[in-house]
């Protein structure tokens, strides 16, 4: 990802969460915490893909949400990062560009590790709302996440995705 | 000006509204928050129970929070950065339209918890200043009005009743109830339907349960909850104003002269009106009454007593499960289990007190039911192996898999009195404010070595049931932590202007006119959910109102 100036750079920060990598003291690149984490939820919950769920845009709801408080946000994007720069360490490659096998194992290193035990939970959690929440946040396909347990969703079901303001909105 | 101007439109306000408004005077709720009924309510999971919709964010409104250990020393938690949430439903009607609606009276022995069962060192232990006998005609009053279900069976600690029953059917049951039932007469234990405020039929003009399966913590869309806002405020004419964040009373003359309002956008208004209703909930009506200071009220609105804040209270305990795995089942039983929608709906209040050695201990109540249905927090009860290591992968697919549609975890949940102590109390803080620049509260928070005993004799007991019946992976919790959705406390009534800051018709000792509804009046809290109570003693308060306005 490139940026033509600072305040592009800045803009693409708060809206895609941009996230810088190291690599000792030199900066090794830029990527966005959501990108990391579309791969990620794939590696750490191969099941709802298979369930044809897909969460991977549901993480923008999350980075954009005014009820999931500037500390979770935070922790999200420096998650990321952390995970990028222990790819880098291990394979001198972000995350998102490792074969399947070499994320296995930078996966198995950093869930050793209480950031990123702690971090890979947090993801998880946010993984299972898009696969098991309502329908309307765009996961959960067809309710195969419900299917997949035999749960009936609970009725009423909302026709609008709270987005925390206000009441109800789209 | 209006006749009655009530802060706050939960269990504590609404009969007050109802009863005067349908006598005719003019009546003004304020509330906070928003209007949500029978056709926004939804069971959006997401929403509900993981973006917390129905509370305020706690970067613009939060509690400092003191938690007092045994020797006396203190640590400090920041309500925003800890997350520790204190609050519990911001819309009309409060927190009655989230709650499960399981219903039971207090004994009478509850009422004279100091006279029955002696002083407790350490504790501020007293008697209520009215009898049972004197709130049971308004328990009747709240079956009748609100709704409650069930069916009442005699056993030891059974209260006395002016009616033979319930008013409402029981609703219907989990065939894992007999499986229970069974295991209490082998225990040679006393079940005991839960009495429900949930309509088990179309009734009160409202209609029955459709067993959504999402109760607790859930609006209900059917109107078959008895919340404040269904029973109570949409059978009424009285005025709600919504988006009304009431931050002060004025006083002059022994009277409350006007309430002061902020929307959320910090637009000030005023209401005037002959009498004050505070019914915010017990932690935030004393916060309001101590930000409302005056020359002749320096430490808080009718405080002269020094008690205003004192004596908080929640409702001691805990909760603990087990879990009925298909390995142990047969065909039927598995179907039995998994049925979804209907309830558990079994109490136990065999060791509403008990003896211990040479001393009778004040017991309390077990609730039973089936854990919550929310399922994102099911599966994310899945994230570790027993070892503590967090799952991910097809590991993490197959437990998910295994658990959810193999298993179902019956739970318990342990009602007993939390000991009013010296360090259990509201004040507010002298640094911290909330979105609007008022104070925020401080909830030091303390309880009593004895409420964890108690916790932990009646929890064994619930054990034994789950023993019984069958069930593997028992355990349970008995902390001192404080359920936020059980508070009552900080404005005790009594009849010595000295020690009380209500008079025992709830109205505040040092003014002419304004009362407390909420549960800030209770001295002590019983060993049983507080909203039927609350409910209750709003009623008779209504009556004293009412009479007072036609004189």
């Amino acid at each position: 990802m490139t940026f033509k100036n600072r305040r592009n750079f800045l803009k693409a920060g708060v809206l895609s969460s941009a996230v810088i990598i190291m690599s000792g003291c030199s900066v090794f690149g830029i990527t966005t915490a959501r990108d990391t984490i579309k791969v990620l939820e794939n590696d750490l919950f191969p099941r709802a893909k298979e369930l044809g769920i897909n969460t991977a845009d549901y993480i923008s709801i999350i980075l954009r949400h005014p009820r999931v408080t500037k500390e979770d946000k935070r922790f999200l994007k420096n998650g990321a990062k952390w995970l990028n720069e222990t790819s880098v360490e291990m394979f001198k490659k972000q995350y998102t560009k490792l074969s399947s096998e070499k994320r296995h194992l930078v996966l198995k290193n950093v869930t050793q590790t209480k950031w990123g035990s702690s971090w890979c939970d947090t993801v998880l959690r946010y993984t299972f709302e898009a696969a098991f929440g309502d329908p309307i946040y765009g996961g959960n396909n067809k309710e195969a996440g419900w299917k997949w347990l035999a749960f009936e969703g609970g009725k009423p079901r909302p026709t609008k995705m709270y987005l925390g303001r206000g009441s109800y909105n789209v | 000006m209006y006749d009655v101007c009530i802060v706050g439109s939960g269990a504590g306000g609404s009969p007050i509204a109802y009863e005067l408004a349908n006598a005719g005077f003019k009546v003004v709720v304020l509330e906070k928050g928003e209007l949500y009924d029978e056709s926004t309510f939804n069971k959006d999971e997401i929403a509900v129970s993981r973006r917390d919709m129905f509370t305020p964010p706690l970067s613009e409104q939060k509690h400092i929070i003191n938690e007092y250990s045994q020797s006396g020393k203190f640590t400090r938690y920041d309500g925003e950065k800890s997350g520790w949430n204190f609050w519990n439903g911001s819309l009309v009607g409060g927190s009655s339209n989230l709650m499960s609606g399981y219903f039971h009276r207090m004994k009478p022995n509850d009422f004279q918890l100091l006279s029955v069962y002696g002083e407790v060192k350490g504790a501020n232990v007293v008697d209520w200043c009215i009898s049972y006998d004197e709130l049971e005609p308004y328990y009747e009053k709240v079956e009748q009005v609100i709704g409650v279900s069930g069916k009442i069976v005699e056993h030891d600690f059974q209260e006395p009743r002016s009616t033979p029953d319930l008013p409402f059917p029981m609703l219907e049951t989990n065939g894992v109830t007999k499986w229970f039932d069974g295991a209490c007469e082998e225990l040679e234990f006393t079940p005991i339907p839960t009495p429900r405020a949930i309509l088990s039929q179309n009734a009160l003009g409202r209609n029955g349960c459709y067993y959504s399966n999402f109760c607790g913590s859930y609006g209900c869309a059917s109107g078959a909850k008895g919340s404040a806002r269904a029973a109570l405020l949409q059978k009424c004419k009285a005025k709600v104003v919504t988006d009304a964040f009431v931050y002060k009373l004025d006083s002059k003359d022994g009277k409350v002269v006007r309430a002061h309002y902020y929307t959320k956008h910090r637009i000030p208004h005023v209401v005037n009106a002959k009498i004050f209703v505070l019914a915010a909930q017990a932690i935030e009506s004393s916060r309001l009454l101590l930000n409302s200071k005056t020359k002749e009220f320096p430490n808080g609105l009718a405080n002269s007593s020094g008690e205003l804040g004192k004596n908080l209270i929640f409702s001691a305990g805990g909760s603990g499960s087990g879990r009925f795995i298909f390995e142990k089942l047969t065909k039927e039983q598995r179907q039995e289990l998994m049925q979804p929608g209907l309830f558990f709906n079994r109490s136990l209040q065999d060791w509403y007190d008990y003896e211990d050695g040479c001393h009778i201990y004040k017991g309390g109540t077990i609730d039973f039911l089936f854990e919550h249905q929310n399922l994102i927090s099911r599966v994310s009860r899945e994230l570790y192996d027993d070892e503590g290591n967090l799952l991910w992968g097809e590991k993490l697919a197959e437990k998910i898999e295994k658990t959810l549609t193999t298993s179902r975890v019956l739970t318990f949940e342990v009602f007993n009195d939390w000991l009013p102590t010296d360090h259990c109390n509201v004040a507010v803080d002298e640094k911290e404010s909330d979105k609007w620049g008022v104070p925020v509260g401080v909830i030091n928070l303390n309880s009593h070595p004895q409420d964890l005993e108690v916790g932990e004799h009646l929890a064994k007991n619930a054990v034994k049931v789950l023993e019984e019946m069958g069930a593997v992976e028992i355990d349970y919790s008995i902390s001192s932590s404080p359920p936020p959705n059980l508070v009552a406390g900080g404005c005790r009534f009594g009849n010595d202007p000295k020690t009380s800051v209500l008079d025992k018709n709830c109205k505040a000792h040092d003014l002419e006119n304004l009362y407390v509804t909420d549960a800030s009046f209770m001295p002590t809290g019983g060993s049983v959910p507080y909203t039927w109570t609350i409910y209750a003693n709003s009623f008779r308060v209504a009556d004293v109102i009412k009479k007072e306005l036609l004189s």
